[in-house]
């Protein structure tokens, strides 16, 4: 009949449409094929002096305020980010010493905020830097639920709220420019380079001067590896940082439900009908039962 | 995967939601397809097909009316009056009761016997004016008589016509009564599928089996809606 | 005729407009209890909600960078919709297995998961810092499908929209919308096979929300089957609300329910416990086996182990008992009893999840301020005074218009 023909036409065009337009499938590797690689910041805090030039280049980088004259590291005192700035300085009191440790987003690899973000506001670029879009972002929050370093921070106050985090400067490495914090410190604790060179260079320090350096580099497979990458004297918790973090990237956590949702739209409501077909018919049977 | 280039494990989720939504489209018209009752088709085309012999069981000589009713003028000039073949056949095995008692007058179009099946049943009009002089007990007496031998010993009542030759001309005979009974026949086929198609729409009601014996007697399986919608198209 | 109001022809010709403006006017008593409590409540909930937008969200709200989701998400979403999840639950019993036994409470069932969707969709709304933007994942300015959210937003909508649909019959009738009416019943089916498989994503979708958060909440609740211990706990959670929201309405709406679903009502109650009773006990075990695959008895002995117990025993095991105490003994009030105290278990849970075992140990832990709690009142009431609306109007607890009957299939 002429209707059975006209749907079964109709939906072959659609098929064909919705498979010609979306992305090509195919042997389609999931590795970005221009094979640019993320940069990222090593930081060593055997070099780092808790001057806080990184936190006031960056206030005035991003428009925000630097921090107020007394607001200074000190042992004992958690400073944390915060929507009015995007990095802090804090001392720790260790084994070894007092060391300075700067803190920020971590940058990783395979982000969670970015896989959490529903409007594709939080975005890592092909160059490695994750960053926050401001003409995407509703504002939902869901990012700082889901990263391990709550980094992103939100502005509360505020009737257009901002997500505030540290985006490694990708504007300014755009225009051939350092990062605003590795430009200002004077003690070169922040060095930017290719994530590449700057784990082997971290391990290279590691492996010149042995006593001096705790022989893991934090950010390495940390969240699946990180863009920032940490250097100590002395093992980790001791400065403060979160060494449960896992060590595969956050999205793999999603990954078992988002994949099965496809297969739950197929299943599910072919199970379905086949259930209403089959009773259908008894319908009468049960009607004044009990 | 190393950390040193962009890898995303959720790259083709895009596409994965279009190809679902491609799916849910085509899983209707799909579904519509899949539950169109055929099996019921070629039943009722074989039990018409089979229909088709009977046809040829059209004695010549008698005149058949469009209300499916067939009258003889007998030698005595009594007039001989009973239902056709084509319409048994349809029906199947029913049983017969007169509505009129013998020497009452009856016009042409006046109901005068009712063939039943349960508690379906199918009124017959008379197709001639005039007035009943017999009546046949036997057919109403006999299970199975009218459906065996419909234009013998299966008639209905004998008549003696007012108007025999005017009324005559409605009625059809011999090559002209085949041709409109195969007329009959397509219409009939036509009724039936529509019938089925009223009664899967309510599932309380499926009467005809899937898969089941022929049903040689197209009507006997259907509810009683049908044979009064039968009775409207083709016995007023 | 029975004391059951059938809705007869209600436009009796007057034009659509005024019908509408007709059916606006407010009917019943002024001065209900409920009015008495409720109304002071929702104007207080409409000025704080018009601070959150002129002063922003940390104006009226505790939440804060280590807790940026609070009460609004936690209750009104996360659990409100656990609630709303009777309506998948019933319609598959109703349509998909033809159970015709329940088919006289489907039509409320499915109103208030349509209300509940809706007013929490609003919810959702309300807590995001920027709440136009929310258009973009939905027209395609960007969508982040990688996202757990970005399903369940998805979901909502396409869930909203069948309901209406397996609701729409009603509205049909109540406008005199004949041939409207046999369109919309016509798709019923599809409307509910599409809601069940959407619920069963997005009941378990809110649980996966909180599977990236992984150190982030307390190991006694974190796991990597929280979206099925979500999907399972819905279906208990959806029951006892039916039976909670039931009971009160067949004391409120008393005059417009027939006597012979009043009688059968009993019937459906007892039913339900049974289901609950299976349901919870499954889901009972589904938390042994996390806690046995999780090793999770080192955290028994502390603070947040004992809170774990009070709701593992007090609110699951318990209420289990319950239902299958009530169901064996034929029990009604106990079965309400274990709705409620059911119920309760499904807030803590919930609640557990997205904000009190959610970063337990930061330093300044959450709690909710007088003003989020007003709101999250407000929102309710306000939903309540819909399903009033629409209960005293429209054929829902009635009988369908005699018409409608005819059709019915």
């Amino acid at each position: 009949m002429g209707v059975d023909r006209r749907n079964f036409l109709k939906a072959l065009g659609l098929t064909g449409a919705a498979i010609g337009t979306g992305k090509p499938l195919g042997a389609t590797p999931a590795v970005n094929e221009d094979e640019t690689e993320f940069h990222g910041i090593l930081f060593d805090s055997t070099w780092c002096a808790g001057c806080q030039g990184c936190e006031i280049a960056c206030a005035e980088a991003h428009g925000l305020e630097g921090p107020a004259l007394e607001d200074v590291p000190e042992v004992g005192l958690k400073r944390k980010a915060n929507e009015n700035r995007r990095t802090v300085v804090n001392a720790h009191e260790t084994s070894a010493g007092e060391f300075f440790v700067k803190s920020q987003c971590m940058q990783c690899a395979q982000p969670a905020c970015v896989s959490a973000c529903l409007t594709k506001a939080m975005y890592k670029q092909k160059d490695g830097s994750v960053i926050w879009r401001e003409e995407k972002c509703m504002g939902c929050r869901y990012c700082m639920i889901s990263c391990p370093f709550d980094a992103p921070k939100f502005e509360y106050h505020s009737t257009n709220p901002k997500i505030q985090k540290c985006d490694m400067c990708y504007d300014r490495v755009k225009e051939g420019l350092l990062p605003a914090c590795v430009e200002n410190c004077p003690a070169e604790a922040v060095k930017f380079g290719s994530r590449r060179e700057l784990i082997a260079e971290a391990r290279q320090r590691i492996a010149d001067f042995p006593g001096m350096y705790h022989d893991v580099i934090y950010g390495e497979h940390e969240a699946g590896g990180t863009g920032w990458l940490y250097l100590s004297a002395v093992p980790f918790e001791e400065l403060g940082f979160n060494t449960k973090v896992q060590k595969k990237p956050y999205p793999e956590l999603t990954k078992g439900f988002l994949y099965s949702v496809p297969s739950v739209f197929v299943l599910a409501p072919a199970v379905l009908l086949g259930i209403h077909s089959a009773t259908k018919n008894k319908s009468n049977q049960d009607n004044e039962n009990e | 995967m190393d950390a040193f280039t962009y890898t995303d494990i959720f790259e083709t989720k895009g596409i994965e939601y279009l190809v679902i939504i491609a799916f849910l489209l085509i899983l209707v018209p799909t579904w519509i397809m899949l539950n169109r009752p055929v099996k019921v088709k070629t039943q009722l085309i074989e039990s018409m097909n089979g229909l088709t012999a009977a046809l040829l069981r059209l004695p010549r000589g008698l005149f058949y009316n469009r209300n499916h009713t067939w009258t003889y003028l007998e030698k005595s000039g009594a007039a001989k009056v009973g239902v056709d073949d084509l319409l048994l056949h349809i029906t199947g095995g029913v049983s017969v009761d007169f509505l009129r008692a013998e020497g009452e007058q009856v016009n042409k179009g006046d109901l005068i016997a009712t063939v039943s099946q349960g508690d379906r049943q199918l009124k017959i009009a008379s197709p001639i004016t005039g007035k009943i002089q017999k009546l046949n007990t036997a057919v109403h007496e006999k299970e199975g008589l009218i459906n065996s031998d419909p234009y013998g010993k299966g008639w209905i009542c004998k008549m003696k016509p007012e108007n025999w030759k005017t009324e005559i001309n409605d009625c059809k005979m011999d090559d002209e009564a085949l041709e409109w009974s195969q007329e009959e026949l397509t219409r009939c086929k036509d009724f039936m599928a529509e019938a089925v198609q009223l009664i899967n729409k309510d599932s309380a009601r499926v009467v005809l089996q899937e898969g089941g014996a022929l049903a040689d007697f197209p009507l006997a399986d259907m509810p009683g809606e049908v044979w009064n919608k039968f009775q409207k198209e083709f016995l007023d | 005729m029975s004391n059951t109001t059938a809705i007869e022809q209600p436009r009796n010709g007057k034009s659509t407009w005024k019908f509408l403006a007709d059916e606006f006017k407010p009917k019943g008593k002024p001065f209900t209890w409920f009015n008495i409590i409720s109304v002071p409540v929702i104007m207080a909930g409409i000025v704080i909600i018009i601070l959150r937008f002129i002063h922003g969200l940390g104006y009226v709200s505790n939440i804060d960078q280590e807790v940026p989701w609070g009460l609004w998400k936690g209750f009104n979403v996360v659990t409100g919709v656990a609630f709303a999840g009777g309506a998948y639950v019933l319609t598959f019993i109703v349509y998909i297995l033809n159970v015709q036994k329940f088919k006289s409470i489907v039509r409320v069932t499915v109103l208030n998961g349509f209300l509940a969707y809706v007013f929490y969709a609003g919810a959702l709304v309300l807590d995001l810092g920027r709440p136009l933007k929310i258009i973009n994942p939905i027209i395609g300015n960007s969508f982040g499908a990688n996202s757990v959210l970005f399903l369940i937003a998805w979901h909502f909508l396409l869930y909203m929209i069948a309901q209406l649909i397996e609701f729409s019959p009603a509205i049909a009738e109540w406008l005199g919308a004949k041939r409207a009416r046999k369109i919309l019943s016509g798709m019923t089916i599809g409307a509910v096979i599409m809601g069940i498989t959407l619920s069963t994503l997005h009941q378990s979708g809110l649980g996966a929300l909180f599977l990236m958060a992984s150190e982030k909440i307390h190991p006694l609740w974190y796991n990597e089957f929280i979206p099925i211990l979500f999907l399972v706990s819905s279906v208990f959670a959806g029951l006892s609300m039916v039976i909670f929201e039931g009971s009160i309405s067949k004391r409120v709406f008393a005059d417009k329910i027939s006597e012979k679903n009043k009688t059968g009502h009993k019937g459906i109650i007892h039913t339900f416990s049974q289901i609950c009773a299976f349901a919870m006990f499954v889901y009972f075990f589904m938390h042994i086996i996390v806690f046995v695959h999780g090793k999770n008895w080192t955290y028994l002995n502390s603070r947040m182990g004992l809170w774990y117990l009070t709701e593992m025993i007090g609110f699951v095991l318990v209420p289990m008992v319950m239902f299958f105490v009530s169901y064996r003994k034929v029990n009604i009030t106990l079965a309400k009893v274990a709705a409620i105290v059911t119920m309760l278990g499904i807030v803590i849970n919930r609640l557990n999840v997205s904000i009190i075992a959610y970063r337990w140990d930061a330093e300044v832990p959450y709690y909710p301020t007088w003003m989020e709690v007003v709101v999250t009142f407000t929102i309710i009431f306000i939903e309540v005074w819909v399903f009033r609306w629409v209960v005293n109007r429209m054929p829902v607890y009635n009988e369908s218009p005699a018409w409608a009957k005819e059709n019915e299939h």
